[in-house]
């Protein structure tokens, strides 16, 4: 202790809080007691008592923060978890509240017994639960980012925190880290959790020479370990004729349940308790922290890792509930592509059959129906997933935050993406706007919006691919009138619903926008990263000097380090994976705003958008292609003509030949997000090769001879444009813009009849009788 | 670009151009206010259009209706200087093409205000029978096209659109004469004899006529660009949201209200400082009165089986008496009770454990576990150095010895681990002492 006499201190203290007791004693027992019936009935879900108990409370502690709080809460479940703002108003209240008295209680202290830092009134005033309150509804919210800041203080200070407090922090800011793909943010909370409550993990556990905790888990043991047997022949019997019909897995289900009652027991879950009906036993933590481990191995990709992690995992959770092992395993295995291994692993984990995890079970389902190119069983299971979704939020009472399983904005992601595949893009819009709640802050939402504007104005302007020509009179004065312009259809696209050019540009801006944030923050936290590294090791070092008595520190040091060693590598690949992800996203962006503004004809804005995109480095094949491409057409439009040419002739080869501008293979490669030197290649034929189609190699080299001759035309080259048409036709016989090029090109040579000849012969010429027909057509 | 709208003519609108085309006998001037009567200044845009497109053709308007159509273009754009006219162009390539009539060629410098060709107001007061009855071709004489362009070309105003592709664009009629194989189409033969049955072939120039003025649009036929629409950004399998249940983060019920938090603080605080430090035997005492006061106080001071091994270090004796306190609550002290047995081997914790068996009647299976640990931590020791390892070796006989005083445990239990044990470390004294304190019990 410090110079000052800390007896004193101390009965000081006890002298004044014995003057308290006596005073208060006659109040505190009868308020205690009245605290203690409200807790008993807001346990037993009686709302509207504990409410009342808590009113006459109030007037007996008037203005007291603990009393508000809980009415607060008390409130909230009463009206059925539905007015979420309202909770956040009065928490937020009650927390200003009663930091004040805090500060007002300190002065007060301090005024008597200047000097000294006594915390009588710590805990009175404490509004460490109302904070985290807070943080859980905005995390039911859906508010990642916010919930994750205002439990920042908390988390830094955690040392000092009641520990079950402490742990419902730290898994609340994992399940947020693993909501926002944060690896970072993850491995800083699961490092302290390791450390602060997964002490003794080392090997004397494995080795079997520690008691048995609980004495009546052997017989619980058993009625698992059995009925999972049974869901496992079930599931490979159904499975193993390798029918993968979405019907056949359900009769699977089925069967199971039924032989699961005749043996009499259902396993009951552990994923449905609530954090604090569950005890932390030494056990279930470690239990809890291998999962987590394997979930953070998995975000991360780390499939060989994980791989290892959930085996552990699995028998650390032999002895007790082990769904959501199997399900990281299905998780696992879906990942690997192993996808009838993964449905399998999917049934036996049996979170199909509580009603609280069934919508998480068809969702997973149908993520691997839809990689399987199933798209119809897919929409079915996500749709039924939806279902299970909107009727637990309206089950009634609500005595569990049936909110905190509310996976529907998820699930409509995963929609949104399936109706994209299909082709539809207007609901597919709907479901990415739904979802947007959660995902506004990715840049990856916003190019599957802009990509529905897109294929909208596509489907919309199908007559577009279509060369029309008005036939005029008859006989000997019969005409033909080209004044091609495919895009009168144009207004076609208000029957697109909202979607527009207009909103696919500010779609795409937005994507930029976040990516271009969130790539400088990479590069921010990079160099503070390194420093933290840094000031780790210091750190162990001098842990390790004055370690002398402890002789098996070391070993377990070693053992901590292993853990640490295996996240921070982990980590630091999934950093590599994501700004290698990030930089395709980019390219995607920019290309696609490129053509929007020249959709939009603003070809300033898509020449600046398509240059930026041919800055970028170590860009796909495709997209320089595409840059090229735009931005010759926008300098052409900007009568920059020789520019414009320049861009083209980066792909040719002597006077008048073009190379391929890319290979198969860069498109396949792009195609599975991976570039060569990336050694993990997953087999392309699981993939959705329906996903994104595009040019050919050899189309896209008929369109550089295409859009040269085009350029060309323009130039008055007729002869040499007449010579490119002609290849790029023979690549794209029947392209609608070549052919108009090619006509445009017989026409200046003065070559009528060679034009005439080319429309007859081109089949995706429509000849228009008459006025009236096009009206009514 | 060239996506111009849509400028169709009403089906009226083009009856009256086609008459208006038609009425050669009438002084032009009247035809021209006829047209400005009939048609609003809006459509003229488009009928100029179509004009300029049939122009083109030589042959698809006669001469008369050519002038009239000439007349119709300078007409719209009267009010401003030549050229500012759109279809400047086309009038000007038309005065100097040479297959034209040269009354047509003169007719179209008038309206250009070429040098000398200054008298429009007149000309326009004959009709366009008249003019080109009375046109004198030895009186005049005609620029190079060049020449006009020089003049005229400079000031041309190339229109809203204003790129290669637009002004590029070509309105030009493809001829597509519909007549049997082997017939000239320029034959009269195939135009509608009036009366006559139609024959294959044949056709009607009106018909035709109006058909182009309705159909027109403004644009023309350009160079078309293709333009690659992006490829879908795959989904990659992540993209698809899996979804794994997350803790079900409940709201909490603040249970520290009303509750008496004043009673158990100080002891909370001592021992939040006791896990750092070793306490001063007043506070040492204070903690042990509190505890003893509150029976129930022990449940929720804060130490919990996570913090113990740090409180076993700093205050071994407090440690103690928490655990003695405990000892009620036989599913939580059993969590104490291993967090005792997985934490480091220490002079402080046997020395916990060593009074703990004196206070209370410990499970026989934690003390086995407990031993074997202290055993097995003794020889992984042997990494270390060699001190450090005697050291322990010493602590653990001594700690042995007195449990087999104490008759704590029963020496028959483990009496092949702690012989080996023994024997594997006879060079250290204490374990020879040991060793001989078995032989005696034996």
């Amino acid at each position: 202790m410090d110079s000052r006499d800390p007896s004193s201190a101390v009965a000081s203290d006890a002298a004044r809080d014995a003057s308290l007791l006596s005073e208060d004693a006659a109040v505190l027992s009868v308020t205690s007691t009245l605290a203690k019936s409200a807790l008993s009935c807001f346990q037993s879900g009686k709302f509207e008592d504990c409410i009342d108990i808590l009113i006459q409370l109030d007037q007996k502690q008037h203005n007291d923060p603990k009393v508000l709080h809980n009415m607060a809460i008390a409130e909230y479940f009463k009206g059925g978890c539905s007015k979420s703002k309202k909770l956040l108003e009065e928490l937020n209240c009650v927390k200003k509240q009663s930091e004040e008295l805090a500060s007002a209680a300190r002065e007060q202290v301090e005024a008597v017994n200047p000097g000294t830092n006594v915390s009588v009134s710590k805990d009175q005033f404490d509004s460490t639960v109302t904070t985290l309150n807070i943080a859980v509804t905005w995390f039911h919210m859906h508010q990642f980012t916010k919930s994750s800041s205002i439990l920042e203080p908390l988390f830094q200070n955690i040392g000092r925190l009641n520990e079950t407090i402490a742990l419902q922090i730290c898994f609340l800011l994992l399940d947020i880290a693993l909501a926002c793909h944060d690896a970072v943010k993850f491995s800083a909370v699961f490092d302290y959790m390791d450390k602060a409550f997964g002490v003794g993990f080392g090997s004397h556990e494995e080795n079997g020479s520690t008691m048995q905790l609980s004495s009546n888990q052997g017989s619980k043991t058993s009625s698992l370990l059995s009925s999972s047997v049974v869901a496992d022949t079930v599931a490979e019997s159904s499975l193993c004729e390798e029918t993968l019909d979405y019907d056949n897995v359900l009769a699977a289900e089925y069967d199971a349940e039924k032989r699961m009652k005749s043996v009499g027991h259902i396993p009951a879950n552990n994923l449905l308790k609530t954090l604090s009906e569950r005890s932390f036993s030494t056990a279930d933590l470690k239990l809890e922290l291998q999962l987590y481990k394997v979930r953070f191995l998995l975000l991360t990709r780390n499939l060989k890792l994980a791989k290892r992690e959930v085996k552990h995992a699995m028998n650390i959770a032999q002895k007790r509930d082990s769904s959501m092992a199997l399900l990281l395993k299905s998780q696992l295995e879906y990942a690997h592509g192993n996808h009838q291994k993964a449905m399998k692993l999917l049934v036996v984990s049996g979170i199909h059959k509580e009603a609280g995890t069934s919508g998480i079970f068809n969702n997973n389902l149908g993520c691997i129906y839809y990689q399987l190119g199933k798209y119809e069983a897919s929409s079915q299971l996500f749709s039924k997933a939806l279902r299970s979704c909107s009727s637990l939020r309206n089950e009634k009472p609500v005595k569990t935050f049936s909110l905190s399983q509310n996976k529907s904005l998820l699930i409509t992601y995963n929609m949104g993406l399936l109706y994209l595949a299909r082709g539809e893009p207007l609901l597919a819009a709907q479901c990415f706007q739904k979802a947007s709640v959660v995902f506004c802050r990715q840049p990856l939402i916003w190019l599957r919006l802009a990509e529905c504007c897109m294929m909208a104005l596509q489907n919309g302007l199908l007559d577009r691919s279509e060369i029309r020509v008005n036939v005029v009179g008859k006989g000997k004065y019969r005409k033909l009138m080209i004044e091609e312009n495919g895009h009168l259809e144009l207004d076609g696209s208000t029957q697109c619903g909202k979607l527009s050019l207009p909103l696919a540009r500010a779609c795409l801006s937005n994507g930029i926008y976040l990516l271009n944030e969130s790539l400088l923050n990479e590069s921010k936290s990079d160099r503070e990263s390194t420093l933290s590294v840094g000031m780790n090791e210091t750190k162990e070092a001098s842990s390790a000097d004055h370690g002398e008595a402890n002789t098996n520190s070391d070993l377990k040091e070693a053992k901590g380090g292993l853990n640490q060693d295996i996240m921070q590598s982990s980590l630091s690949a999934f950093k590599d994976i994501q700004s290698r992800e990030k930089l395709l996203i980019k390219q995607a962006l920019l290309a696609n705003m490129a053509y929007v503004e020249l959709e939009l004809e603003n070809p300033i804005k898509a020449l600046a958008a398509a240059n930026s995109l041919l800055q970028l480095p170590d860009c796909s094949k495709i997209y320089v292609f595409l840059g090229h491409l735009y931005a010759a057409e926008a300098l052409c439009l900007l009568n920059r003509p020789v520019e414009a040419g320049a861009h083209l002739s980066a792909y040719l080869v002597g006077q008048d030949d073009f190379k391929l501008p890319y290979e198969q293979e860069d498109f396949d490669q792009w195609r599975m997000h991976t570039s060569s030197e990336c050694e993990e290649t997953l087999d392309s034929s699981t993939g959705n090769a329906r996903d994104s189609v595009f040019l050919k190699p050899e189309e896209a080299r008929g369109a550089l001879f295409a859009d040269l001759a085009a350029l060309l035309a323009t130039q008055g080259h007729h002869d040499q444009a007449k010579a490119m048409i002609t290849h790029a036709l023979t690549l794209l016989p029947n392209n609608v813009q070549a052919t108009v090029t090619a006509v445009y090109i017989d026409m200046m040579l003065g070559r009528s009849q060679d034009a005439l000849t080319r429309l007859k012969q081109c089949t995706r010429v429509s000849f228009v009788p008459g006025r009236l027909e096009v009206r009514a057509s | 670009m060239n996506r111009s709208t849509t400028v169709l003519m009403k089906i009226e609108e083009s009856a009256t151009v086609l008459s208006l085309l038609k009425s050669d006998l009438l002084p032009m001037e009247v035809v021209l206010s006829q047209f400005n009567s009939k048609l609003q200044s809006s459509s003229h845009l488009a009928v100029c259009n179509s004009l300029s497109m049939m122009l083109q053709d030589q042959k698809m308007l006669c001469g008369t209706e050519r002038i009239i159509a000439f007349g119709i273009i300078y007409h719209c754009y009267s009010s401003q200087k030549p050229s500012f006219n759109p279809f400047l162009s086309e009038m000007i390539s038309a005065a100097c093409n040479e297959q034209l009539e040269k009354s047509e060629r003169a007719f179209l410098l008038h309206l250009l205000q070429w040098n000398n060709y200054n008298n429009v107001k007149e000309i326009l007061k004959q009709s366009a029978v008249d003019y080109i009855r009375s046109f004198d071709p030895s009186t005049h004489d005609f620029p190079e096209l060049g020449e006009l362009q020089r003049e005229y070309g400079d000031k041309a105003d190339t229109g809203p659109s204003s790129h290669i592709f637009a002004d590029y664009s070509l309105k030009k009629l493809l001829h597509d004469p519909d007549v049997p194989r082997g017939c000239d189409p320029n034959s009269p033969e195939f135009d509608v004899q009036p009366g006559g049955n139609p024959r294959i072939g044949s056709g009607d120039r009106d018909e035709a006529l109006s058909g182009l003025l309705e159909n027109s649009t403004m644009g023309g036929l350009a160079p078309r660009w293709i333009r690659p629409c992006p490829p879908r950004y795959p989904v990659h399998q992540s993209e698809l949201l899996w979804i794994d249940p997350d803790n079900k983060h409940e709201l909490v019920w603040d249970d520290k209200m009303c509750a008496d938090t004043s009673r158990g603080a100080t002891v909370r605080d001592l021992l939040v400082k006791g896990l750092k430090m070793t306490l001063s035997p007043s506070e040492q005492e204070d903690i042990t009165t509190e505890l003893t006061n509150d029976p129930k106080l022990v449940y929720n001071c804060g130490i919990t089986a996570r913090k113990l091994p740090q409180l076993v270090e700093h205050n071994p004796q407090i440690a103690v008496e928490i655990l003695t306190k405990l000892n009620n609550n036989k599913e939580i002290l059993d969590d104490f009770l291993a967090a005792l047995v997985n934490m480091d081997m220490s002079l402080h914790s046997m020395e916990v454990v060593n009074r703990l068996t004196t206070a209370v009647e410990l499970p026989k299976e934690f003390i086995r576990s407990y031993i074997t640990n202290c055993i097995s931590s003794c020889e992984n020791a042997k990494q270390q150095d060699k001190y450090m390892q005697n050291r322990l070796v010493r602590l653990v006989c001594v700690f042995l010895q007195s449990l087999i005083r104490n008759n704590i445990i029963n020496v028959k239990d483990l009496f092949i681990e702690v012989q080996a044990f023994c024997i594997e470390f006879s060079r250290v004294r204490e374990a020879a002492g040991l060793f001989r304190l078995l032989k005696t019990l034996e």
